[in-house]
């Protein structure tokens, strides 16, 4: 239906058109020169010239002079100067027969907003920004050079407003998470959609390597952008609202990350190479006791809270405590996990053009080490971007990336065998390091693993072999239509192989794989779009003019995943084969979308633009009745500042201002499992029988997309000459329809539904101001500070209270009418004046009394407080101490206040200095790790109490209380510090060399009593959030690089 | 031309793009339909519901005997980081609606309900007869197994499968079991179940002696002594009747518990029992459940029997089940020379005349014959012989022995709390039990 449609659509569009460009006439060849100026009359280099209705483009070169070879039909032209950070200036050309050399000169005003910069707003759809309603931020290939981070996502910390990015592992295959105005979506992970040069990519995190823990809602492992290398990077344009629905529909509810990268220009081929080298070290170690003492004896496991026979004890929480010392030898085993890493980066591109014919290519090789010994990640690949004109109706554009990801890695948390958990979970009165005469490390504490094991033996590998590429045809079959078609693909595999060897020792935990285990997983990931988009722009009177877009998209995503793990090694190997006991799965997620939409722009006067939009799309995923979904949008953009009325009004000290806003629908399918409608059977491996076990999740044979409302309004100014800029906006996004696993009663003959039930709402606001202190020849500053706050609210999610899994014991809940993922749990009972409540012994204690249901609209009596249908009460027994069930309540949260970077780059002559700072405000973080230490008795308390400073038994009676565990998550960190000098011509056939000294993630100012508040356990989860529980720190990194052009 | 030539292109291009009106299937799973439409669907169902009811921490057998363990005193926590298991162990109203175990418990017998009424319903899609006996055989076991579990620990639970269900008496969910399990025995001796059909189950259940065992014991359970003696006396007690388990599908006490020191373990030497329930010192059972009679350093015992490995099987019922519910029916109905017959049986057994290796060798019983006192010793060897099998619970109030709050208590527990993820999704949930 839909597909027959369009054709339709399409041919009807097309005939239309057609009478248009019968008249056949002679071309005329043309020579255009000049010269591109600014305001100051110093040439522009990198100018781009580009002709209305012809292929033809020119860049201005060093002394911003341009030739622009034309073969055009004669009439009037066009021709257009753009240059990002300054307004485009346009000329009437007229050609005739007569002329073959024209000379146009053109003066470049400064315009600190960009208004007439072009950005891709999805797959080959462009717009200026003063026509869009929308914001848009824009981080650049110069600003992506500076970062020292090998990561495409990393390198935006601190530069996107509105996006949280957070790396959750310190790890160099470690995963980051990235999240545009907040979280959209509950069973659905809210990371954008992707799309480079029109192919949309998958930034999935599909754990091939890290598959021996079970760790809950956690979505461990790398996430796949990091395949990409960011020096192929030419832009990124970060797209947040409802500007992409159009093109995007149910896959645009999470905003749009489009990516352009290098291609080449016309002139002679240009070189460059460039190479670093980096170090990455352990920023900050944790407070681990070498106080040589115990409590009851030296075999006395868990001496700081275990009950204790054989010796004076005293008495607390029903546990007697050992009271008396006894000496042992304490070491840090940080000292063996951690270690200083290094890493390279070498890379080479050449790019250039002749005639019809524009190309890019890059070689790149990439390797850093981790700060955990014998981690490391390794990438290399190449890129190949062609553009050819293949007549002057019709060009082909080519693209190519291959490259190979390699890493070796540790478990990463949520067991108590990943490094840095080994720390915290081990008494440290074992040399670790001793060996037996065999050369085998020996047991520590019984159950526990050595952690030189783990840094020594474990053997975790993952390989990515991956394409990405693109054929993009464009048509300009008459003047003011072109016509793309972009055929795109994705393609990978992933190998991921584990093998934790048995252990030389006994007593190890079986739970911890005493006889050894092994994993084998293969995957492959293939991902295709094919877009069909229409554009035709038409003045129809002198000061309207109209955009039309129409298009037609078609997705299909398939991944299949083979899966085999066994225990009980056969020794001496170290793959599946060697377990008596494999366990295989294979599976197969396939989904496809499909729809068509139409966008309208109608501008007056090139100062007011209204857009229109509406799309109708469906996938496979949806219930076959729901695969006619429509997505309306608006978009109103005003430029005031170039109105009359403002030009002659005391606001003209404005040197340009626009208003802004946009409303629209989009939506979500990545809540929605690809087979969810159905009641599935599936088997299970049953003593060599065929078995069936039926689903426990019944069908819904009505699902649909979670529906994300957006509505923003916004400004744009700049004052002062241009010489400051601030961006601001509101928003508000609700999500209907959200997707939720909703639990049913039992008896029903199953456990939960997938449903549209629930209801989730953001809103925010996003300011960025830039100022540019300086522009003189030899000196200039800017500096620029971006602020964004958001505030989510779980308004419905099927149930009142729904608990978060986690393998950490971190109490992480969705309570309706609160924000998503807060820890909610037992808390220290306090006085009336805010101390806390101690027992006869001066203990610290939980909150005790009753919780009821509670009925909506009833009284709070005083000291009574309600969360989701429950009235918890407080209650004191006769002599004043709690009493009753231990309480909760919200005991953290680990979604930020707000949000703020400050950076600055100063330029002196030939050297750059450039810095960000970037902060998270008002955040907790839940630190497993902490209690975990006490316990052992190696954390800072436990010592406290081998020394008297605190009461015997103070951290057995405070293990209960959770909010011991919330720590204050704030931080500032220097995330990039730049040092750059540029050499001209330091030796004959070098054009230009340039040597920086660059650091990443030098400081962190925070209270965190952690490695770092940075960090998650949860990996690239968007529920379980903010939670310490064996992470491996995020390195400290300088860099020093040295890029050369040839 | 040129326009033609975009003409052509665009329609192709076009023509290529598939549409939206596909469906994918996922080939790692079946449809309902597609499952019961052949004869070897029916039978992995059936094995569907071995798995489900007998493998994993989830499943009915680890939570039966969990549960009833920690709530009559048979079995010791040994951290307290497994919140359920600990709360089980203190008990009253420590156990509340959010008990995972309780939840468990409630939630996988009633899946297994669920999915064996899928196999019962159908179970006449195909012709021979031979197999409807076997499919009807297999889906009345897993069913009655459920009720039977879900009247042991709850007053009150729904028998019909629909949403918001209305809740039956314990007495009505004993009842519907053994309807089933009637029905299923005239299915098995009219026509011998299919030996195709249990050539390709896991196989360890004897079909027709598992109905018999259960009718026995569900009959016991609801009072109706005569039709518990019936079925008991047609129970072969040389054929074994088993959960079978690999190092894959692994018994579930072994792999949580018993392989480690980290959940639970039993309780002590004398298998919990205190005062004159004390096993005798010469009892060989004790060493049959029990590593060693020595804890450890820790205070540790080990348990052992059914729960040796991970390939050990669980079964269903034992001998000593049998003979018991007869002793037990025959002091009842007031027999005490019938029952002190049977009880004898129990107490003189050699371990080497056990299917199961499970022997007290003992010395008759001669204590007095009154009802009481031998109800009591009936009730000792049933808390000794069956140690370990999910029944005390069950048992500790049929003998009506001291319940909780009461003085010598011996369960902490008399019924559960119905679980939170019911209460909060049917509103015809009953008031929970006070204790």
């Amino acid at each position: 239906m839909l597909k027959n449609s369009l054709i339709t659509v399409i041919m009807l569009f097309i005939q239309l058109a057609l009478p248009a460009s019968l008249v056949a006439q002679d071309k005329i060849n043309l020579v255009l020169k000049g010269q591109v100026l600014d305001a100051q009359n110093n040439p522009l280099i990198g100018v781009t010239l580009a002709l209305s209705d012809s292929r033809s483009g020119a860049v201005t070169d060093l002394d911003g002079s341009y030739t622009l070879n034309v073969s055009v039909l004669p009439g009037t032209y066009t021709l257009q100067a753009s240059y990002v950070g300054y307004k485009s200036a346009t000329a009437d050309i007229q050609i005739t027969a007569d002329k073959n050399l024209m000379t146009q000169n053109f003066t470049l005003f400064e315009d600190a907003l960009d208004l007439d910069e072009i950005v891709v707003t999805g797959s080959t759809l462009k717009s200026s920004r003063r026509q869009l309603g929308n914001a848009i931020s824009s981080v650049s290939a110069d600003e992506l050079s500076k970062t020292g981070s090998d990561n495409l996502i990393s390198s935006l910390q601190g530069k996107v407003p509105g996006a949280q990015i957070t790396q959750t592992s310190g790890d160099p295959a470690g995963g980051l998470n990235i999240r545009i105005r907040g979280v959209n979506s509950i069973r659905g992970n809210s990371d954008p959609l992707y799309v480079i040069d029109g192919v949309i990519v998958s930034n999935t995190t599909n754990n091939v390597s890290q598959v021996s823990v079970s760790a809950g809602a956690a979505d461990l492992g790398t996430n796949r952008l990091a395949d990409i290398n960011p020096k192929d990077i030419e832009s990124i344009n970060i797209i947040s609202g409802a500007a992409a629905a159009a093109v995007y529909g149910s896959r645009a509810s999470n905003g749009v990350v489009v990516i352009t990268t290098k291609r080449g220009s016309i002139g002679k081929p240009e070189i460059t190479f460039g190479t670093s080298v980096n170090v990455n070290q352990l920023r900050k170690k944790l407070a681990i006791t070498t106080y040589g003492k115990q409590f009851g004896s030296v075999a006395q496991r868990l001496h700081i809270i275990n009950p204790f026979t054989g010796g004076p004890t005293v008495t607390t929480n029903g546990r007697n405590l050992p009271t008396a010392l006894v000496d042992v030898t304490r070491y840090d085993y940080q000292d063996q996990v951690f270690g200083d890493a290094m890493g390279t980066d070498n890379y080479l591109s050449m790019s250039g053009g002749k005639d019809n014919t524009k190309y890019y290519a890059s070689l790149s090789y990439m390797t850093n080490g981790g700060i955990v010994k014998n981690t490391d990640f390794t990438r290399y690949g190449l890129r190949l971007n062609l553009d050819q004109g293949i007549k002057d109706w019709m060009k082909i554009s080519f693209g190519l990336q291959y490259n190979n990801s390699f890493s070796n890695e540790k478990p990463n948390g949520n067991s108590f065998y990943s490094p840095v958990n080994a720390i915290n979970i081990t008494n440290n009165i074992y040399d670790i390091t001793k060996r037996d005469a065999n050369g085998n490390l020996q047991a520590v504490e019984p159950t526990r693993v050595n952690p030189l094991s783990v840094i020594e033996d474990f053997d975790i590998t993952q390989e990515v072999n991956r394409a990405i590429s693109n054929l993009t045809f464009t048509f300009f079959p008459l003047k003011g239509l072109t016509i793309d078609y972009v055929l795109g693909a994705d393609v990978y595999s992933q190998t991921g192989k584990t093998f934790i060897p048995a252990y030389p020792y006994p007593g190890v935990n079986v739970l911890y794989f005493a006889n050894g285990y092994a994993a084998n997983v293969t995957s492959n990931f293939r991902l295709f779009n094919n877009d069909i988009n229409a554009t035709y722009q038409k003045d129809i009177t002198s000061s309207i003019s109209s955009t039309t877009a129409l298009g037609f998209n078609y997705q299909y995503s398939r991944a299949d995943r083979l899966f085999s793990a066994g225990e009980n090694l056969l020794p001496s190997i170290s793959t599946i084969n060697g377990s008596s006991a494999v366990v295989s799965n294979y599976g197969l997620d396939q989904y496809a979308i499909s729809g068509y939409f139409l966008q309208q722009t109608f501008g007056v006067s090139n100062k007011l633009f209204l857009t229109l939009a509406g799309r109708v799309d469906g996938s496979t995923k949806f219930a076959l009745d729901q695969r006619n979904q429509f997505y309306p949008k608006f978009g109103l953009s005003y430029v005031l500042s170039e109105t009359n009325f403002w030009k002659n009004s005391p606001l003209k000290g404005i040197n340009s201002f626009k208003l802004r806003s946009s409303w629209g629908e989009s939506g979500g399918l990545n809540a929605i499992g690809s087979y969810d409608r159905f009641y599935q059977f599936s088997p299970v491996v049953n003593q060599g029988r065929q078995t069936f076990i039926p689903s426990s999740q019944l069908a819904n044979s009505s699902i649909r997309p979670e529906r994300t409302r957006s509505f923003e309004v916004g400004a744009d100014a700049s004052f002062f000459e241009n010489k400051v800029s601030l961006l601001a906006t509101y928003y508000r996004n609700n999500v209907f329809d959200l997707v939720v696993n909703r639990l049913i009663a039992p008896t029903e003959g199953g456990r939960s539904i997938v449903d549209n039930v629930g209801e989730l709402e953001n809103r925010g606001v996003e300011i960025a101001l830039g100022v540019n202190i300086a522009q003189k020849k030899d000196f200039n500053w800017d500096v620029n500070f971006i602020y964004s706050r958001n505030r989510g609210k779980v308004i419905s999610a099927g149930s009142p209270l729904v608990a978060i899994n986690t393998a950490t014991g971190a109490p992480i809940f969705l309570v309706q009418g609160e924000a998503p993922s807060i820890f909610f749990g037992t808390f220290y009972a306090k006085n009336a004046d805010g101390t806390l409540l101690l027992d006869a012994r001066g203990l610290p204690q939980p909150e005790k009394g009753t919780a009821l249901p509670f009925k909506a609209g009833s009284d709070i009596p005083a000291g009574s407080y309600v969360y989701a249908g429950t009235i918890y009460t407080p209650k004191r027994d006769a002599s004043g101490q709690p009493t009753g069930t231990a309480l909760r309540k919200i005991i953290g949260d680990p979604n930020p206040d707000f949000m703020a970077s400050f950076g600055s780059s100063v330029r002196y002559k030939r050297l750059n200095f450039s810095f960000l700072l970037d902060g998270v405000f008002g955040v907790d973080v839940f630190n497993a790790d902490r209690r975990t230490r006490q316990g052992v008795g190696i954390g800072d308390y436990a010592e406290q109490e081998m020394k008297g400073e605190l009461v015997r038994g103070y951290v057995w009676a405070i293990y209960p209380i959770e909010e011991w565990r919330v720590d204050p998550g704030q931080f500032v960190k220097i995330r990039e510090v730049s040092l750059s000098y540029n050499l001209p011509s330091p030796l004959k056939g070098i054009s230009d060399l340039n040597v920086a000294l660059i650091g990443r993630n030098l400081f962190s100012f925070d209270q965190y009593d952690g490695f770092d508040p940075e960090t998650n356990a949860g990996g690239n989860s968007d529920l379980f959030r903010g939670v310490d529980f064996g992470n491996v720190p995020i390195p400290r990194t300088f860099q020093l690089s040295l890029t050369a052009k040839f | 031309m040129r326009n033609k030539l975009i003409l052509i292109l665009f329609i192709s291009f076009s023509i290529f793009l598939p549409s939206c009106e596909k469906e994918y299937f996922n080939p790692s799973a079946a449809g309902e339909a597609q499952v019961v439409s052949s004869v070897d669907g029916l039978i992995a169902l059936a094995n569907g519901l071995q798995f489900t009811y007998s493998v994993g921490r989830l499943s009915p057998v680890y939570n039966t005997i969990t549960a009833s363990g920690f709530s009559t005193g048979e079995l010791a926590i040994l951290n307290a980081g497994n919140a359920s298991e600990n709360f089980l162990s203190l008990g009253g109203t420590f156990v509340d609606g959010g008990n995972s175990i309780v939840s468990a418990l409630w939630e996988q017998n009633h899946l297994v309900k669920a999915n064996a009424e899928i196999l019962l319903k159908n179970a006449t899609n195909f012709g021979d007869p031979s197999f409807q006996s076997a499919a009807i055989a297999y889906g009345s076991i897993y069913k009655a197994l459920s009720l039977g579990n879900l009247a042991s620990f709850f007053q009150q639970a729904p028998i019909q499968v629909v949403s918001n269900a209305s809740f039956q008496t314990r007495e009505a969910l004993l009842a519907e079991a053994i309807t089933t399990l009637n029905n299923a025995k005239s299915k098995v001796t009219a026509t011998a179940p299919s030996a195709a059909f249990l050539n390709k189950t896991v196989g360890g259940l004897d079909v027709l002696n598992t109905i018999n065992a259960l009718l026995a014991r569900y009959s016991l359970m609801s009072g109706k002594w005569d039709d518990a003696l019936s079925a008991a006396n047609t129970v072969n007690l040389k054929a074994k009747s088993t959960f079978r388990y690999d190092d894959i599908a692994r018994n579930p006490i072994f792999d949580v518990a018993l392989s480690n020191v980290n959940v639970f373990q039993p309780i002590s030497a004398n298998l919990g029992l205190k005062g004159d329930l004390i096993p005798s010192a010469d009892d060989k059972r004790v060493l049959f459940y029990l590593k060693s009679k020595t804890p450890s350093a820790t205070g540790i015992f080990s348990g052992t029997g059914f729960f040796a490995s991970n390939k050990t099987e669980i079964p269903v019922f034992l001998p000593g089940e049998i003979m018991l519910i007869k002793a037990e029916a025959f002091a009842r109905k007031n027999q005490l020379s019938d029952a002190k017959i049977e009880l004898d049986k129990v107490l003189t057994k050699k371990a080497g005349d056990d299917i199961y290796g499970l022997g007290a060798e003992l010395a008759p019983y001669n204590g007095t014959l009154t009802q009481e006192a031998l109800l009591k010793e009936i009730y000792r060897n049933r808390s000794i012989e069956l140690f370990m099998s999910g029944l005390k619970l069950e048992d500790s109030r049929r003998f009506v022995r001291p319940g909780p709050g009461t003085a010598g208590a011996e369960r902490t527990r008399n019924f559960y709390p119905y679980p939170n993820n019911e209460r909060d999704n049917n509103p015809n949930t009953p008031a929970d039990p006070a204790i």
